[in-house]
């Protein structure tokens, strides 16, 4: 017994003492960032945290600031296309950080607004203006949209990360949360030395692709995105994939369509503003596909109950769906995306930054129309 | 209980510190037997699933008793049937759908293993091999032993016997240290190799049955990546498992057989099953092929026949043990491979010793180039006949085949034979360069170096569990 119990002692000692190691060399690689409120959390990348979810998800206490904040969330399309470093200069007046991730569908959009306000006292939330970027292709229902093999069917990325140090723990009802969001930080604090680990593990896997491919990764740079044309086969390729990935023949999903309706409605009355962006599909795409039409339909519904309240606007890009702007069937190219960023600041300029008045807002088609469409009020 | 999950680990940590706080051996026998009960009730939602779990043990244990008074073969082949008759009817073998089902959700978890080590004591108390009258609570101990439970190793009773709840557990600090060290290795095994190479065979398999045109290489090279990488996830998985029972048999007393002994390494497809799960190869080779053989040569005893018939028996065992692995066709499939395998490579000795003779034969299969090619073949054979594992469904199975053709197969065949013996020829060459420099090894082996390699060893594993999306789980508990 007694070489048992010495062991198991030297064990967890010299773990402990390897993980206090890591631990302090983790602060002295990633020091903590302050709390100096938002950021992009597309650069998640650069961080000890290396992914969108994991950010949003271990970094969001960064939002807990009494400033006012623009959050942009959304899926890839509007990851690529809003770009934060363009649109902060124009607001003056709040914070603008990206948390759209690759992927999402609206359960997922769900969450990370869910996740974000968690972690917000009342007056840090109160200054909130939620840009949320929709297209038919995130009214999935996340069985669907979350069936990979390597993961438990319908986790989205977020799940994962709330599993992944025991933050959460799993029920039939979903996650439930182990750790109280005001120990957050003292959780991540926690973990920093197998965040390392991993970070070192991502690494070198990066390096090793370089070496092998001469690339990073597999992911396009920007470069070759912008002089990315879509062959016929290309195209039907991405029919399929949005016919495989809907998980309904024409229609899209009226359990994600009525979850986005309530996350504004939520979010409204607790007087946060909402942008709801209807983004753009290129042309070929929207015409082709068998769910754009039901998706403008039920849009057009949800934007008209909420037109009058004061704290909401609704707007479309439907204009900018030139084919050769964009680098497949979803992602703006670089050159677009700069127009999609100043379209956008240029909308939360006048929406964001004014003071709280009770005018209503309706949708608009450009930033022009809106500004106008608000002020005919 | 998962094995991964840290219930599992608290419930061993509690059942080694109770089982050494007294030296009783009655106390230790009740530790162990309430260490089984409640591993077997972690698997239950409702306490009615375990009812035909109880009810085989119940008419093994019966049965048992008979033989240990009757010693009579009518009784021995009635209570093997009797017992047989019932594994059929609970493990719900597809072939036996007519047989009914019972009404409700229960535990299979651990039944094949509780029928092997029920038909031994059967078989060795008619033998006279186990003499003594076996308790009902030193059964339940055998059988359920929450470390084998799920998948072996299948310990034979005399060797349970000689250590269920021994007074004095012979334990010194580098003991202690080695089944630490071990426990940490099966981890590694499970959580690091075989879930990347499962995550790695999970992107590529459903590849192999997507619809579409791929080309023939791609189409060949695909298969023969997924199947090398299940092999290595399945042998992985089950030897890390192992890892972890037999290290923490260690802490409580138990001296549990050996399942593994470098399988990759065989030049022949019999000495593979001699090195992979051998507890499993050895119990069909005693219950199975030697009675068998026995009995075909009572029937058939010319002395040149002697060979062939051994032939029979071992394509008869292999097949038995492949049916055993799943309940539905395509492990019928599986067992013919096995049995080819098996009877093939006997048929190559037999021949090739008959030809050369002897000892010529020997002189070749020491030939440098003999031994990386019949490696290579084996190993070869064997991840094909994998396939039926992860197609459990025979027509998933013959799609695949189909869709691979005759042309497709050999190429898979020869591309993996190659790979693997070359990877053996490299291997060999490089492995004995890689010793640590004398002054590392001796910081290495030292009371810090050694914890602080074991603790760094549990922070890679740590730190791959949580990169992976959801826990890998046990494979074997399926078969």
């Amino acid at each position: 017994m007694r070489y048992i119990l010495r062991q198991t002692a030297l064990t967890f000692a010299s773990f402990a003492l390897l993980y206090v190691l890591i631990g302090g060399l983790s602060y002295l690689v990633f020091p903590d960032p302050s709390h100096g409120g938002p950021r992009d959390f597309q650069v998640a990348e650069r961080t000890l945290f290396m992914t969108v979810p994991k950010y949003v998800f271990l970094g969001r206490s960064v939002l807990d600031t009494p400033d006012s904040k623009v959050l942009i969330v959304g899926a890839s399309n509007t990851a690529v296309g809003f770009i934060q470093k363009l649109i902060q200069p124009k607001l003056a007046c709040a914070k603008v950080s990206n948390l759209a991730m690759g992927g999402a569908n609206i359960s997922e959009v769900a969450q990370v607004i869910d996740l974000v306000r968690e972690t917000q006292s009342r007056p840090s939330a109160a200054p909130n203006t939620f840009v949320i970027g929709v297209w038919y292709g995130m009214f999935a229902d996340s069985d669907i949209r979350f069936a990979d093999p390597d993961r438990n069917r319908g986790e989205s990325d977020l799940d994962i990360e709330k599993y992944r140090y025991g933050f959460y723990r799993r029920t039939a009802n979903g996650p439930v949360a182990v750790l109280p969001s005001k120990w957050l930080d003292a959780g991540v604090m926690a973990i920093r030395p197998l965040l390392l680990v991993e970070k070192a593990a991502r690494e070198a896997r990066t390096g090793v692709n370089l070496l092998l491919t001469g690339r990073r990764s597999a992911q396009r740079t920007e470069v070759e995105r912008e002089a990315a044309v879509m062959s016929e086969q290309d195209k039907k390729k991405a029919l399929e994939y949005w016919q495989e990935s809907m998980g309904f023949k024409s229609g899209i999903s009226e359990t994600q369509f009525n979850l986005l309706s309530s996350t504004v409605a939520s979010l409204l009355d607790s007087g946060e503003r909402v942008v709801l962006v209807d983004l753009p599909i290129p042309s070929w795409h929207r015409d082709a596909s068998p769910y754009q039409l039901g998706y403008e339909q039920k849009l057009q519904e949800l934007s008209g109950q909420f037109k009058e309240r004061s704290n909401f606007i609704s707007i479309s890009m439907g204009d900018l769906d030139g084919n050769l702007d964009y680098s497949d069937e979803v992602h703006a190219k670089r050159h677009l995306a700069n127009i999609w960023s100043e379209r956008l600041a240029g909308i939360l300029s006048s929406f964001a930054c004014q003071e709280k008045t009770n005018k209503p807002k309706v949708s608009s088609r450009a930033p022009e129309q809106a500004t106008a469409a608000s002020s005919d009020h | 209980m998962s094995l991964t999950s840290p219930l599992f680990f608290a419930f061993l940590a509690g059942v080694i510190l109770a089982y050494h706080i007294s030296e009783s051996v009655p106390y230790r026998r009740l530790v162990l037997g309430f260490g089984n009960a409640i591993f077997i009730a972690s698997y239950l939602t409702d306490y009615i699933q375990i009812l035909p779990l109880l009810a085989f043990l119940l008419l093994g244990y019966a049965c048992v008793s008979i033989l240990s008074v009757w010693k009579s073969s009518l009784a021995l082949g009635l209570a093997v049937l009797g017992v047989l008759a019932c594994y059929v009817f609970l493990k719900r073998f597809s072939f036996f759908d007519d047989l009914g089902r019972l009404p409700f959700p229960y535990l299979t978890i651990g039944l094949s293993y509780i029928l092997f080590r029920i038909l031994h004591i059967m078989v060795d108390v008619h033998s006279g091999d186990l003499e003594e009258r076996i308790g009902p609570t030193a059964f339940f101990r055998y059988t359920c032993n929450f470390l084998c439970f799920v998948s072996g190793p299948i310990q034979r009773y005399q060797d349970f016997r000689a250590a269920d709840g021994i007074a004095v557990v012979k334990l010194d600090a580098d003991a202690v240290f080695r089944a630490f060290s071990r426990v940490v290795a099966g981890y590694a095994k499970f959580v690091i190799i075989a879930a990347v190479a499962e995550y790695a065979f999970s992107f590529l398999k459903p590849q192999l049955f997507q619809a579409g045109d791929p080309s023939f290489a791609r189409l060949c090279m695909l298969y023969a990546a997924a199947a090398s990488l299940y092999t290595v996830y399945l042998y992985y998985n089950f030897s890390g498992y192992m890892d972890i029972v037999l290290a923490s048999g260690v802490l409580l007393g138990q001296t549990l057989p050996e399942n593994f002994d470098r399988p990759f390494s065989a030049r022949s497809f019999l000495e593979f099953w001699q090195r992979w799960h051998m507890t499993l190869s050895q119990w069909f080779k005693f219950y199975l092929f030697n009675p068998l053989v026995m009995l075909l040569m009572s029937c058939f005893p010319a002395p040149a026949l002697t060979a062939y018939l051994g032939v029979f028996a071992f394509f008869v065992t292999f097949l038995v043990m492949g049916v055993w692995h799943g309940t539905t066709a395509v492990f019928v499939v599986y067992g013919l491979l096995m049995g080819a395998g098996a009877s093939i490579n006997k048929l190559w000795q037999v021949a090739c010793a008959e030809r050369l003779g002897k000892k010529r034969y020997r002189t070749m299969t020491e030939t440098l180039g003999y031994v990386y090619f019949a490696r290579g073949v084996t190993i070869s054979y064997f991840v094909l006949a994998l396939t039926c594992l992860w197609t459990p469904e025979l027509s998933d199975f013959t799609r695949l085949i189909g869709r691979l053709g005759p042309a497709g197969m050999s190429a898979a065949f020869a591309g993996i034979a190659f790979a693997f013996g070359l990877f053996w020829w490299l291997a060999d060459r490089v492995a004995p360069r890689l010793a640590a420099p004398a002054f590392l090894a001796t910081a290495r082996d030292s009371l810090v170096g050694r914890n602080l390699t074991l603790a760094s060893q549990m922070m890679v594993i740590v730190a791959v569990t949580a990169l992976l999306h959801k826990s890998p789980d046990f494979v074997y508990k399926a078969f």
